[in-house]
């Protein structure tokens, strides 16, 4: 599903350029649920942007389903972000003024769907992440673990291909933590949904299928988690 | 593009729904004040104006006035002029009158004045004068000895007479020696005295016409001005075409061209303070929304980013603080008209007076405030608008995390 070739990042340029990613390359298949995993300054952020098309890269190639992502122009970037791609940030990024259900049905609005749609989208995104008795809510109203689940229902009302999530535990307490990584496991297993996440928490791998650890802009492991939680390569 | 309007509206509505309701309030109140500036003193120039126009109509022009043609200093057959003009359809009434120079003395106190010289009679249809006398009678036809003086030259006018020399104990019954510019002298009984509290008119002294006419040896019905009043107020313009029709070969003015003429000059430093004032409004008006907005802007950047992030398209987002600014002015603008017509019912009741007696009310001008209504959301689509444009085109890890 998304093939990765020698994918650089430098910021500046000459001897004093920082090589965030230095030639990065992997596949990811349909319906993985991979965890990047490195220490601070490993470029995992750098690289899951890149792959959410927030990013450019400076070099390589990077195509999702076959198509070329790498290099499109900025208004159909937007365009595959709003229909391929989810993205769960790691402070929720939700819009403080909309309610719950109008912070997820405002993609589907953009979308086209008429209002009422959108609502009803927004209702069974929701309920997938247990939050369907409080569409009304406004994220101050909801407890950070709810307001991830409200930014994960709305990466995934639009039924993206492929769903990144950037430390989407960092500001959550364990059991909110558990919960908010129940929600991705469940996607995966009972939908399908292709999840890339970024987390330096080495307990999350016991929910994915496989890991991709970076060090200095380079991976230096990539491995399969054949039951989850135990390593196999 | 109607996705985008739709999302725009939603992200407007989310925002001015659960938003500061102080600040909105706030913001909203600043816009009323912006939105009366522009049209209150207009308003009060348009009283001003109507005011002044009304006492052109009243006294010196009638609704149209007929004058010399070229250098001539005299209508030479007003009777024919007079004739031609009162046979036109649409005209009620129209006289002829004679203004001359003289001074008035009356026990060593002299001032100069114009004496206009009217048929006293055919005044009643068409000037104030008749209407205007505060003492004594006005003249009659057989008033060949006697004068009406304005107030101001009377003396007995509280609001204006500080400002001008006048003949102190003059009153009905006085009596008063005038030398015309030609040098004949001849003394008068006061008549009447009279107050139109305009200096036009208290400034004034009227005789028969008759007296001018033997006084300067005029032959043949001359007259200075030939004054028309029409049936129809509105349709003046029309009428002085048909007058000219009829075969009148002299000048021919409607009461808004000498209005326009004489007013303009009076009312020119008012448009000027009005234009600047106007201008300084629309200034101030424009770089509130642009703060406002732009505020709003750099306080959510992070959120367009996110915004722009998840999909949302950059045109989406210049709608949604479109549609923001949008509502910012209109409610701005509403809450400005009830501001404004709570003001005209209070001046409708309570009007501003000047030297007591000149009662100037405001004019509601709806081409004014659709003018008004107008530039101010011109205003706020721009202002609005073009900060959000300029971040909306950032790029996402910009506007979100500053990079």
């Amino acid at each position: 599903m998304i093939v990765v070739k020698d994918l650089k990042r430098y910021y500046g340029s000459g001897e004093t350029a920082v090589k965030a990613l230095n030639g990065v390359s992997f596949e990811i298949k349909k319906g993985e649920f991979v965890a990047i995993m490195g220490a601070s300054g490993s470029g995992k952020t750098t690289l899951l942007r890149i792959l959410a098309l927030l990013d450019d890269a400076t070099e390589g190639k990077y195509t999702i389903r076959g198509l070329q992502v790498s290099n499109l122009p900025e208004a159909e970037r937007s365009y595959y972000r709003l229909t391929q791609v989810g993205y769960v940030f790691q402070d929720y990024a939700l819009i403080n003024e909309m309610s719950a259900a109008e912070n997820v049905y405002v993609l589907s609005m953009m979308e086209g769907k008429s209002k009422k749609e959108a609502y009803m989208v927004a209702l069974e995104a929701l309920d997938k992440v247990g939050l369907k008795d409080k569409p009304d809510r406004v994220p101050d109203e909801l407890s950070g673990g709810e307001k991830q689940r409200v930014a994960i229902a709305r990466a995934i009302a639009k039924k993206p291909d492929i769903m990144f999530a950037d430390e989407p535990c960092a500001n959550l307490d364990t059991r909110n933590s558990q919960q908010v990584l129940e929600v991705f496991k469940e996607l995966n297993d009972k939908y399908g949904q292709t999840i890339v996440m970024v987390t330096h928490e080495p307990w999350h791998v016991n929910y994915v299928d496989r890991v991709i650890t970076l060090e200095d802009g380079k991976i230096i492991s990539d491995e399969i988690m054949s039951e989850r939680g135990e390593n196999n390569i | 593009m109607i996705d985008d309007m739709r999302v725009g509206a939603l992200i407007a509505a989310s925002s001015i729904k659960r938003g500061n309701k102080k600040t909105l309030a706030f913001i909203i109140f600043v816009l009323s004040l912006i939105f009366m500036n522009l049209v209150f003193l207009p308003s009060m120039i348009g009283g001003m104006t109507v005011l002044f126009t009304g006492i052109m109509q009243d006294y010196p022009f009638g609704d149209i006035v007929i004058e010399p043609s070229g250098d001539n200093t005299y209508i030479n057959d007003a009777d024919s002029v007079l004739q031609k003009t009162r046979a036109v359809e649409g005209v009620r009434a129209a006289t002829k009158r004679l203004d001359v120079g003289a001074s008035i003395e009356h026990k060593q106190k002299v001032v100069g004045v114009t004496i206009t010289g009217m048929i006293p009679t055919e005044e009643y249809e068409i000037s104030q004068y008749p209407y205007s006398i505060i003492e004594g009678d006005f003249l009659g036809d057989l008033s060949r000895d006697e004068i009406i003086l304005g107030s101001i030259i009377a003396g007995t006018s509280t609001t204006l007479g500080d400002i001008y020399d006048d003949l102190g104990e003059a009153r009905v019954g006085s009596l008063v020696d005038v030398t015309y510019s030609n040098g004949v002298k001849r003394t008068y009984k006061v008549k009447g005295i009279m107050e139109g509290n305009f200096e036009l008119v208290d400034l004034n002294a009227l005789v028969h016409y008759k007296e001018i006419e033997e006084v300067y040896g005029l032959e043949g019905s001359k007259a200075t001005s030939v004054v028309v009043r029409v049936d129809q107020p509105g349709s003046e313009d029309q009428i002085k075409d048909k007058i000219r029709d009829a075969g009148v070969n002299e000048q021919i003015f409607t009461w808004a061209d000498k209005s326009e003429t004489l007013i303009r000059q009076a009312l020119q430093s008012m448009g000027a303070i009005n234009v600047m004032s106007e201008f300084v409004s629309l200034i101030v008006g424009a770089a509130l929304i642009l703060i406002i907005i732009y505020i709003n802007i750099l306080n959510r950047k992070k959120e367009i980013g996110i915004l722009k992030a998840i999909g949302i398209t950059p045109r989406s987002i210049v709608f949604s603080y479109a549609f923001l600014s949008l509502f910012y002015v209109c409610s701005g603008i509403v809450a400005g008209l009830i501001l404004y017509f709570s003001l005209m019912i209070y001046f409708q009741a309570n009007p501003v007076v000047f030297y007591e007696t000149m009662i100037i009310r405001p004019v509601i001008d709806p081409v004014l405030l659709i003018r008004s209504i107008i530039t101010m959301l011109i205003l706020s689509v721009i202002a609005g608008t073009l900060p959000a444009w300029s971040v909306s085109k950032e790029s996402i890890l910009k506007a979100i995390w500053g990079r």
